[in-house]
């Protein structure tokens, strides 16, 4: 159906390619995962497929690709539009239509499809992606996950052969994303679909792969079945570096697999090691009865609660649970209806200046809103000036959280891993009493990740400090946060040890703790310190 | 109130209408009370979408035009006899600037009339703004003809990346509070600027390769899913506007 013949691709002014000498042919009816390190070219491999590389962007291509027998460099993407579906990183981005059904209905009407296969094919796609109950909503008022599936459906109303997808999942919380993803398996398996997929999350995707194309971002393509490339690939979802942690000779890219896998393990027995807790009694923030409306509807109702020193907390929930509108309170930035929040004796509504840097660092949804400098050395002198602390000590802190970043280096250039990096040195700069951060795992690789880990968990024991988080990520909560608040419809719907929560919510489960259910483990560390203590 | 669901193009021919009829009555308290119609009529009828909000950044705007006009009115340019309210200081030119006059004697006639003009350009300006904010600019590119393809894919552009500007800053301001930085003074908006820039021209480039892989213009006959009818209210809307006219 697609295929890629000797295909090179590299950007004007770029001295690396992107891709070289990439040859790949995908059947009809298969889905395919294109996995590789933030900036290695995924979103260009997915665009090359109906042409928006290079005709859209630039970039010189050598070799062809061909889709349905028709070749990119023959045919604009607009004359792909029957044929291939296309769903960008952040489809709000690419709406054109007010309401659902004129969405849906857009690309048809550009295809000039008579008034009557018109109608029929927008209640066939209202039915399959469950989204009759939404057709007349304006688009903006919808959530994460159903934007998704609204940009989902207006490129399946074309009824194209192949279905491209940049990262489906990562704006979407757990459940949100088990449901685009079996919509996709099912498309897959019914229609015989063609689905090219690029996503950071494996643990989300992984067990719906045909094939996975693991690209590293110097050019080089490695194409295998999910078990031969995740044998050894450096990117992998937790479950595998579990096998490998176990020393298993085969990896399962499914709980089902591995659980058949580990079922001696599991039947052991274990002395139950008690964590220690070095729970502080400093109170760190403290709200009480806080309430947020927004258009007189009620974002958190009533909620309270203290976060400790040295806890580091994560804030989970479902896409417009309000998670958001508590981080918000919390710094200080949204207007409370009711009640009350204390930062570390300071009321975070009358914080200033270098007060607020030196009480509250928040990194936003969108890290890049807090630097507007011309280069990473700028923005490091910028906040050495603010806090009054010798030349030199952000771009420390930089290199020591993502070393090897050229100060030259304009802030747009970096990847989203090193951007996070530097909004973070540039906080933690101020020695902030608390840490808050807004959803910081977004477009974020495994590395990246566990950097971050390691940076939160050095800073909340090194310094006894409190760090929120708010985050869809469960693997990364299982890793770093001693206790988790989950929230919905505004409520505390639970708040307890990350233990005691993760476990009691199969949705929320991570990885390690479904294959190893019912022993009480969240992660490999978990694993391994168990079987150790019982040698 | 039920709001009127009509044809996009309606407003727009009544906002024609209305600011042909403002200049031509060429009086200051029939347009004030037009301005006020409007934006009645507005506060009624827009919908609670982005663009529905933009009427108050055309209010906040206008306001300032008329200040700024009326100050440069009264400072600078031909004196008008009349009353004196006050004197200020004359600005001495240079002899080749002949005629123009910065500062001197301010008088009653001199102030009407630069806020009569300042008037009827705000009017002009709240009218145009009532139309782009009671019509929806997705609704308004389905009624254009697709020959227009370079245009109505900027028309999508502008009108769909503009009101969400107004809620990037909004955020992007607010994570600069965060960064403990004043958001007053000119160094403020830089600061917005940038991020801002950055993130609207990623969002046109988006929105541009979504239409572009969607088939936009590559037919040039285009069906409609759901014609947009012109209908009897839309008639009414644009008669008591064309009323107006005659009357002027």
């Amino acid at each position: 159906m697609i295929k890629f013949s000797n295909v090179s691709l590299i950007y004007p002014n770029s001295t690396t390619t992107v891709l070289e000498d990439l040859n790949l042919e995908i059947a009809e009816g298969e889905m395919v995962l294109v996995i590789g390190p933030t900036g290695s070219g995924k979103s260009s491999l997915l665009r090359l497929i109906n042409g928006l590389v290079p005709h859209h962007t630039g970039g010189i291509l050598a070799g062809d690709v061909s889709v349905d027998g028709h070749s990119t460099q023959l045919v604009k993407p607009g004359g792909m539009a029957h044929l291939i579906g296309i769903v960008g990183q952040n489809p709000a981005n690419g709406f054109v239509a007010d309401t659902v059904e004129e969405e849906l209905a857009f690309g048809m009407e550009t295809l000039n499809l008579p008034n009557d296969v018109m109608r029929k094919r927008v209640e066939e796609v209202l039915d399959l992606l469950s989204l009759a109950p939404l057709r007349d909503r304006s688009i903006a008022t919808l959530s994460g996950g159903e934007q998704q599936r609204v940009a989902i459906g207006s490129a399946l109303v074309a009824h194209p052969k192949v279905l491209v997808l940049d990262e489906p999942t990562s704006a979407l919380d757990p459940i949100a994303a088990e449901e685009v993803l079996s919509i996709l398996h099912r498309l897959v398996h019914d229609l015989s679909l063609t689905v090219v997929i690029a996503e950071h999350k494996l643990e989300r995707v992984i067990q719906f792969a045909d094939r996975i194309v693991h690209i590293n971002g110097a050019g080089i393509a490695n194409i295998g079945t999910p078990e031969q490339i995740l044998m050894n690939s450096p990117i992998a979802p937790p479950i595998v570096h579990l096998a490998r942690a176990l020393g298993l000779k085969e990896v399962g890219v499914s709980v089902r697999d591995m659980r058949r896998l580990t079922a001696d393990i599991r039947e052991r027995e274990f002395v139950l090691v008690e964590a220690v807790s070095s729970k502080s009694s400093d109170i760190a923030i403290s709200f009480n009865n806080v309430s947020v409306e927004y258009d007189g509807k009620h974002a958190l109702k009533s909620v309270s609660a203290n976060f400790f020193s040295n806890e580091i907390v994560g804030i989970m929930g479902r896409n417009g649970a309000g998670k958001s509108s508590l981080l918000k309170s919390l710094a200080g930035i949204s207007q409370l209806a009711n009640g009350s929040v204390d930062v570390a004796g300071f009321n975070p509504q009358n914080l200033k200046g270098k007060e607020r840097r030196s009480t509250i660092g928040f990194i936003p949804q969108e890290p890049s809103d807090l630097l507007y400098g011309q280069s990473v050395h700028i923005e490091c002198d910028q906040a050495d000036r603010d806090n009054q602390i010798p030349s030199g000590t952000t771009a420390q802190i930089l290199n020591q959280l993502v070393p090897g970043i050229t100060g030259t280096t304009h802030p747009r250039d970096l990847s989203e891993g090193q951007r996070l990096g530097l909004a973070l040195s540039i906080v933690l700069s101020s020695n902030p009493a608390v840490l808050v951060l807004d959803e910081p795992t977004r477009g974020l690789d495994y590395q990246a990740k566990k950097e971050l880990t390691k940076i939160l968990i050095e800073f909340a024991r090194a310094t006894g400090k409190c760090v929120v988080l708010a985050t869809h990520d469960v693997e990364l909560v299982a890793e770093l946060a001693t206790r988790v608040m989950f929230l919905a419809d505004g409520d505390i719907v639970a708040d307890g040890t990350t233990l005691e929560v993760l476990l009691s919510s199969p949705a929320f489960a991570p990885q390690v703790s479904k294959v190893m259910a019912p022993q009480p483990w969240l992660k490999i560390s978990d694993v391994v310190a168990a079987i150790e203590a019982q040698q | 109130m039920k709001k009127l669901s009509l044809h996009p193009l309606t407003w727009w021919i009544w906002a024609i209408a209305l600011a042909i009829a403002v200049i031509r009555f060429d009086s200051t308290v029939f347009t004030i009370g037009c301005v006020g119609a409007v934006a009645v009529v507005v506060f009624i009828n827009r919908d609670n979408a982005p663009w529905g909000k933009s009427f108050n950044w055309t209010l906040k705007l206008s306001a300032w035009i008329l200040l700024v006009r009326t100050l440069i009115g009264v400072l600078i340019g031909v004196p008008i006899p009349g009353t004196t309210l006050f004197t200020l200081p004359i600005l001495p030119l240079p002899s080749w600037m002949p005629g123009i006059r910065i500062g001197g004697t301010v008088t009653a006639e001199r102030l009407t009339s630069a806020l009569t003009e300042g008037v009827l350009i705000c009017a002009i300006i709240v009218i145009f703004g009532a139309a782009a904010s009671l019509t929806s600019p997705h609704r308004l590119l389905r009624v254009l003809p697709v020959y227009i393809y370079e245009f109505g894919i900027s028309v999508v552009i502008a009108t769909s990346v503009l009101p969400q500007l107004v809620s990037s800053v909004t955020r992007i301001r607010q994570a600069q509070r965060l960064r403990g930085q004043s958001l007053r003074g000119f160094a403020s908006w830089r600061r917005v600027a940038i991020p801002l820039l950055e993130e609207s021209l990623a969002r046109s480039l988006d929105l541009a390769a979504a239409m572009d892989s969607r088939g936009y213009g590559v037919s040039k006959k285009r069906s409609r899913y759901r014609p947009i009818k012109w209908r009897a209210t839309d008639s009414a809307v644009v008669f008591s506007a064309l009323i107006v006219l005659g009357l002027s």
